[in-house]
């Protein structure tokens, strides 16, 4: 058999599932985004209707909302989890390993699950922390439940270990020896972080980044279940158009947009990523 | 005096890398200290470096004490065993490093930057070169271009030649005589090599399990080793006990009780009945072609002595031959331990 052959075959299941469950399906929504509105044909006259719509009706709320928190969730992880990722990277340190466990752990369980667990903690009156303060210490608090800040709490929360573990993995990467170099050579600690740590981290720090964004943009429970009625993000419009309003075409556009800010994010930083660095370490 | 180490000790965990180091070093040396791997050198120019805080004792340079200054503000810079050339930048811009640290603008860095290439004898197109298209050599000079750019007062080099092949070490051994010279700054190079140390250095210390057990230029080293270690971290000689004043069981006027150090050139066989001060019986087991010298292998005395003869005797010698081969004591060394 010839060599190519054996390579196109090799690509042959997963090549079969993408097209189903990828390319046909976005395929579908592209297509519905240009029919005209609350129809559920796919033979209509092709129009920019849903898009105007989109912008004129409001929905770049929604849509401003999920790109803020899942910028605002990138870069707040970002810098938790750089001396996070130091200290667990730091050699020889013997609870690195455990912490790392307790850190990844919460990924086995269900998201729902913890995002109710972290709705009854903070919940006011008789929830765990309001609670106890009040029982224990007789101290009355208010709560954050149902507001912005506890919806973009629960995205860091959850999205966390997804920057950690690349960053940890990228920071390996980065030899002591440039790292004593640049010090020997005159460097203080944040030139240190600047010149040698950051660029040769940088392919570890921009995937556990983008695995974070792109999440984040399509996070919906966290919204829902500790935000309240505070926010609503794209992923709960698209389905308010989808389910409730029956106006497929509207939802499909809305659909298409959230694709493209993931689009004009994640292509660039992919172009500039040296993955085979990564792969070959 | 210029750099003065004062009972330097340096402990990890139950293991003493360092122990109770003490020298001085006048300014513009090369002084080389050689060791074994885990004689605790690399500790010791870590410490020097600032890279590693000692345990005990102080580092004073020009009397001023540096103990615990950090690396980045020290005037010295190290060549890494590595190298620890910055992957991810050209040429340029790894020579330019301490400059950039400085403050010093980009007009001027590249300026400096250009003297430093020719300095290093690397064409200036080199400049924007990416450091990992380099060839070994390559890389060994812009090293050492990046660690004489911010005009340090001393330099250290953590074995930088020891995963070169041979060619091109004995090259740049030569070459980093050369740079010392032109130079003049104070050069502190650690090595496992004591034939590379001899090359180069102005003065060697011979570190074992973490102290310094001899100290001096290296004509001395050679021709009065201190101890049996040293004499047998030179390189191939031939180690053969005293004790009652007498050696191989005859008398050795003169010889104290300890160990008797025997390079290979001092044997000689003993034919048509000449004589020595020390003779035996011996039968050639090898022989070895070093150009202009042929080197056996004894089995005589219950171990195997290693002899050199010039090309005109060693004519006459051939493996299998049983024979007397004898020395002078005049030619031999005489260690206590």
């Amino acid at each position: 058999m010839r060599r190519g052959l054996a390579g196109y075959l090799a690509m042959l299941p997963i090549g079969v599932l993408l097209t189903i469950g990828f390319i046909l399906p976005i395929g579908i929504v592209a297509l519905y985004s240009v029919m005209p509105p609350r129809t559920f044909e796919m033979t209509g006259a092709l129009t920019a209707e849903n898009y105007l719509a989109a912008f004129t009706d409001g929905y770049w709320r929604p849509l401003m909302w999920s790109a803020l928190g899942a910028s605002l969730t990138t870069i707040i992880c970002l810098i938790f989890a750089w001396p996070t990722a130091k200290a667990l990277e730091s050699a020889g340190h013997r609870w690195s390993t455990a912490a790392a466990i307790l850190i990844a752990l919460p990924i086995f369980i269900s998201e729902s699950v913890r995002l109710f667990g972290g709705s009854l903690f903070l919940m006011p009156g008789g929830g765990i922390l309001a609670g106890s303060l009040r029982a224990w210490f007789d101290l009355s608090i208010g709560s954050i439940l149902n507001t912005r800040l506890a919806a973009l709490l629960g995205l860091i929360y959850i999205h966390f270990p997804f920057v950690l573990f690349p960053l940890i993995l990228g920071l390996s990467l980065v030899p002591k020896d440039q790292i004593e170099a640049a010090h020997d050579l005159g460097a203080s600690r944040w030139q240190v972080f600047w010149q040698v740590e950051l660029p040769l981290a940088a392919p570890g720090a921009a995937i556990g980044a983008l695995l974070c964004f792109v999440l984040a943009l399509g996070a919906n429970a966290e919204a829902a279940i500790l935000g309240g009625q505070a926010v609503t993000v794209a992923t709960h419009a698209i389905e308010q158009r989808f389910n409730y309003a029956q106006d497929w075409p509207l939802g499909a556009a809305l659909t298409m947009l959230v694709i493209l800010i993931t689009a004009l994010v994640v292509f660039p930083i992919m172009r500039r990523l040296d993955f085979d660095r990564l792969i070959r370490r | 005096m210029f750099l003065v180490l004062e009972g330097l000790a340096k402990i990890f965990g139950s293991n003493k890398a360092v122990d109770d180091v003490s020298l001085s070093i006048p300014e513009g040396e090369f002084f080389t200290i050689v060791g074994p791997s885990g004689s605790g050198k690399s500790t010791l120019i870590r410490i020097l470096a600032g890279l590693e805080t000692p345990t005990a004792g102080r580092v004073l340079l020009r009397g001023a004490d540096i103990t615990v200054m950090p690396a980045n503000r020290r005037p010295t810079c190290m060549v890494f065993q590595s190298l620890a050339l910055f992957n991810h930048m050209s040429v340029g811009d790894n020579i330019g490093f301490a400059l950039k640290m400085l403050g010093i603008d980009a007009a001027e860095r590249h300026r400096r930057v250009e003297t430093l290439l020719d300095f290093v004898r690397l064409p200036q197109d080199f400049l924007g070169k990416p450091v990992t298209q380099c060839s070994g050599g390559e890389k060994q000079r812009v090293a050492l271009a990046r660690a004489l750019a911010s005009d340090p007062e001393i330099l250290f080099f953590d074995e930088p030649l020891s995963a070169i092949d041979y060619r091109l070490r004995k090259i740049l051994e030569v070459e980093m005589k050369d740079l010392h010279r032109r130079t003049g700054k104070t050069f502190i190079y650690i090595t496992h090599s004591l034939e590379e140390a001899m090359v180069m250095s102005d003065r060697i210390a011979i570190m074992r399990d973490g102290a310094i057990i001899q100290i001096g230029p290296p004509e001395e080293i050679y021709a009065r080793p201190a101890s049996r270690f040293v004499a047998e971290f030179m390189g191939e000689v031939n180690i053969l006990p005293v004790s009652g004043g007498e050696v191989a069981g005859q008398p050795a006027a003169g010889i104290a009780d300890g160990w008797l150090v025997v390079r290979p050139e001092a044997l000689r066989p003993l034919g048509g009945g000449a004589a020595a001060d020390i003779s035996f019986d011996a039968r050639v087991q090898n022989d070895y072609m070093l150009g202009s010298r042929t080197q056996f292998h004894l089995m005589a005395l219950d171990q195997t002595l290693v002899a050199e003869l010039p090309a005109g005797l060693a004519a006459g010698v051939n493996p299998g031959d049983r024979g007397r081969w004898g020395f002078d004591l005049g030619d031999c060394i005489s260690v206590k331990e």
